[in-house]
């Protein structure tokens, strides 16, 4: 009894979260980043010196590549670095730095389950810890609907082997505008608007975790002032 | 803001190699270890069979080995195959200048090459399905995370660990069909190896005749020439990748030879050591397995350092039952013997034959008993105290903690009179 209890609560909980900051000495961020047993590493570099041919004097170029763990990438790893460069395109403030490069690499070391959120967070992490210029962060959440018709957030792996639909949403932290939906399978819209209002609110969560960790990465200091900014407010969207 | 593409990687420019050179000759490192010292290896298995992530210091490597059904070449045509890829592009960054990346990339993959494949170190035969049509093909992907220096090492320790933990799915052969059980169904099987290689890199500098062992990627850059051996578990060379401007005698090469014959053994009983724990954890109901380990700072380490310490004090427990003798007087007498012989400098060295590896053996298993690491019993001989000064005690000031710094001192005198006695 008491074990369907733990797994009707872990339905609308995100699977906990970890993170390790420039855990790589060779780039300017980088951050190690677990969410359950889902771990992704994210790496960035810059501003450097760009080919010409990708310069632009408007703004800078963004570099954005996904290192599946086994094999080249393929179909479905292009998909998710398409995803991950469209949100940060959309994040990056690029007009601080023209003719200039951000790369970001984002390897995954083991998949179990919703990596494409994993994905996305790990990369915002790593363009906050590495001083990159960015309007907002961001945060990702993947939930889906399963054979029962339930909507569970942040699935294991072995729950995604029988569903319905699966959802990915990002949000923006100023706003808490939508910058990326990915919907696989069938559903309702009422079904849709039901999870985007879980997922929102599951992305405050996540917010939670980006200032907490870095405050504690930046110094007790930083942490006295998140504690303070913490009290004053709690609900989503939040203000940075 | 924007970085020379030349500049970027510590090492390449003159003042560091200046530095490095000039730090080598007064026999010191960079971060404080001495010539023959190997930084710590780290282990971390996935969750995934074949998912493990190395760390040698900095260095930071994960391999995945994968495997699926297809046709052997008609050359061979009754064994699997094997394919080592090492991917340095991604989160390592190492992609500025194309140049060294490609050269990294072509000396890496041939290196992995010479030391699994054409070794043969997996029983490619066994992973014969039906003759002519279907073998098992596995596949090592090696991602390089973090380069600071010594790839060599990382990638060929990745790579056997990954394969050794391993388990592909068994198979049955019925009728021209080929029907692949399921984990469930039945047990998954590890692969089959005949021996287990791993590498050792040295770096050479024309301003010293002693190598560095497990070099920085400043270290490395700065190097003028770089030695990677691979030998196996039974000490037999499967690889030597020798280059570089630097002038190297014989002598050198022996000398890296054989520390490199030990050394390699000792990792591979770590890398034996560390899978026998992960199964005993993978035993353990709920117990989150995994690179989440990564993050996890409670989470159990599996450390060169750690294991092995372990290992030399069972060990020498072992021996101290056996011979009724105590283990630490041994080590000070062996020491009291150097510090005299450093003062005096008088006992010539036994004499080295350099044309045949075989007289060497009886050194190393001296060695080796001395160390803590245990050679198989026919090979023993009965350990003196003087067995210890003939070689450099690279395992014993890893294996002792508190040693006086005279046999170090005693190293580097040993090579020098090496070195004179030839010219």
């Amino acid at each position: 009894m008491s074990k369907t209890d733990i797994e009707e609560a872990s339905k609308d909980k995100l699977r906990e979260m970890h993170c390790k900051f420039n855990a790589l000495s060779r780039c300017d961020g980088s951050v190690m980043y677990s969410q359950g047993a889902t771990v992704v590493i994210a790496a960035v570099l810059g501003p450097i010196e760009v080919k010409t041919q990708n310069l632009s004097i408007e703004g800078s170029y963004l570099e954005c590549n996904y290192r599946p763990k086994a094999g080249l990438p393929q179909v479905k790893e292009r998909i998710r670095e398409a995803a991950i460069r469209d949100v940060l395109e959309l994040a990056l403030l690029s007009e601080a730095y023209p003719r200039a490069k951000m790369s970001v690499q984002v390897q995954e070391l083991e998949d179990r389950g919703s990596i494409d959120a994993c994905a996305l967070n790990a990369a915002c992490l790593a363009m906050l810890i590495g001083g990159l210029p960015l309007k907002y962060s961001f945060a990702a959440v993947h939930c889906i609907i399963n054979e029962q018709g339930e909507f569970v957030l942040d699935p294991d792996q072995n729950e995604t082997l029988h569903q319905q639909a699966s959802f990915t949403f990002a949000f923006d932290s100023v706003d808490g505008n939508l910058l990326l939906v990915q919907t696989k399978g069938a559903f309702k819209i009422a079904q849709f608007n039901d999870i985007e209002c879980i997922c929102r609110a599951a992305s405050a969560e996540i917010f939670e975790f980006y200032r907490r960790n870095i405050a504690k990465y930046h110094g007790s200091s930083a942490e006295q002032a998140a504690a303070t900014k913490e009290g004053s407010n709690g609900d989503p969207p939040m203000e940075t | 803001m924007f970085m020379n593409a030349n500049l970027f990687e510590p090492g390449k420019s003159k003042p560091e190699r200046n530095f490095i050179q000039g730090a080598v000759k007064q026999n010191t490192r960079f971060d404080g270890r001495k010539s023959n010292e190997f930084r710590d290896v780290k282990l971390t298995f996935g969750a995934d069979w074949g998912t493990v992530a190395v760390s040698i210091g900095e260095t930071k490597v994960l391999a995945q080995v994968s495997c699926d059904i297809g046709t052997p070449s008609s050359a061979r045509a009754n064994e699997g195959t094997l394919f080592l890829n090492v991917d340095i592009k991604g989160v390592a960054f190492l992609d500025e200048a194309q140049a060294t990346h490609d050269q990294r990339f072509l000396t890496l993959n041939s290196l992995l090459e010479r030391t699994f494949k054409s070794s043969r170190c997996l029983d490619l035969e066994s992973l014969c399905i039906a003759v002519e049509q279907s073998v098992w093909c596995v596949r090592v992907d090696i991602n390089v995370l973090n380069h600071d220096g010594n790839l060599y090492d990382a990638s060929t320790i990745a790579a056997l660990a990954a394969l050794m933990h391993f388990r592909r799915p068994e198979v049955s052969y019925v009728e021209e069909e080929i029907r692949t059980f399921s984990e469930r169904e039945r047990e998954l099987l590890p692969l089959l190896f005949l021996h287990y290689p791993v590498s050792v890199t040295y770096c050479v500098y024309k301003s010293s005749s002693q190598p560095l062992v497990d070099p920085t990627l400043l270290e490395e850059n700065a190097a003028d020439s770089v030695i990677v051996l691979s030998f196996n578990s039974y000490q037999e060379l499967c690889t030597l990748n020798a280059g570089g401007t630097a002038p190297t005698n014989v002598r050198t090469i022996m000398q890296c030879a054989r520390s490199a014959a030990s050394r390699s053994k000792a990792l591979v009983q770590f890398i034996r050591k560390a899978l026998e724990l992960d199964a005993e954890r993978r035993q353990q109901p709920n117990q989150v397995a995994g690179l989440v380990d990564l993050l996890n700072e409670s989470a159990p380490q599996l450390s060169f350092k750690h294991l092995m310490a372990e290992q030399g004090q069972t060990e020498t427990n072992k021996a101290d039952q056996l011979s009724g003798d105590e283990p630490m007087q041994l080590q000070e007498t062996v020491s009291e013997e150097q510090t005299t012989d450093t003062s005096t400098q008088k006992i010539p060295e036994p004499q080295m034959d350099d044309s045949s590896w075989l007289p060497q053996e009886q050194n190393l298993s001296e060695e080796q008993q001395v160390d803590g690491v245990q050679l198989s019993s026919k090979q023993e001989v009965p350990t003196t105290a003087k067995a210890g000064k003939s070689k450099p005690n690279r395992g014993k000031n890893k294996f002792v903690k508190k040693q006086p710094p005279t046999p170090r001192k005693q190293n580097q005198s040993d090579s020098e009179e090496e070195v004179t006695q030839i010219i």
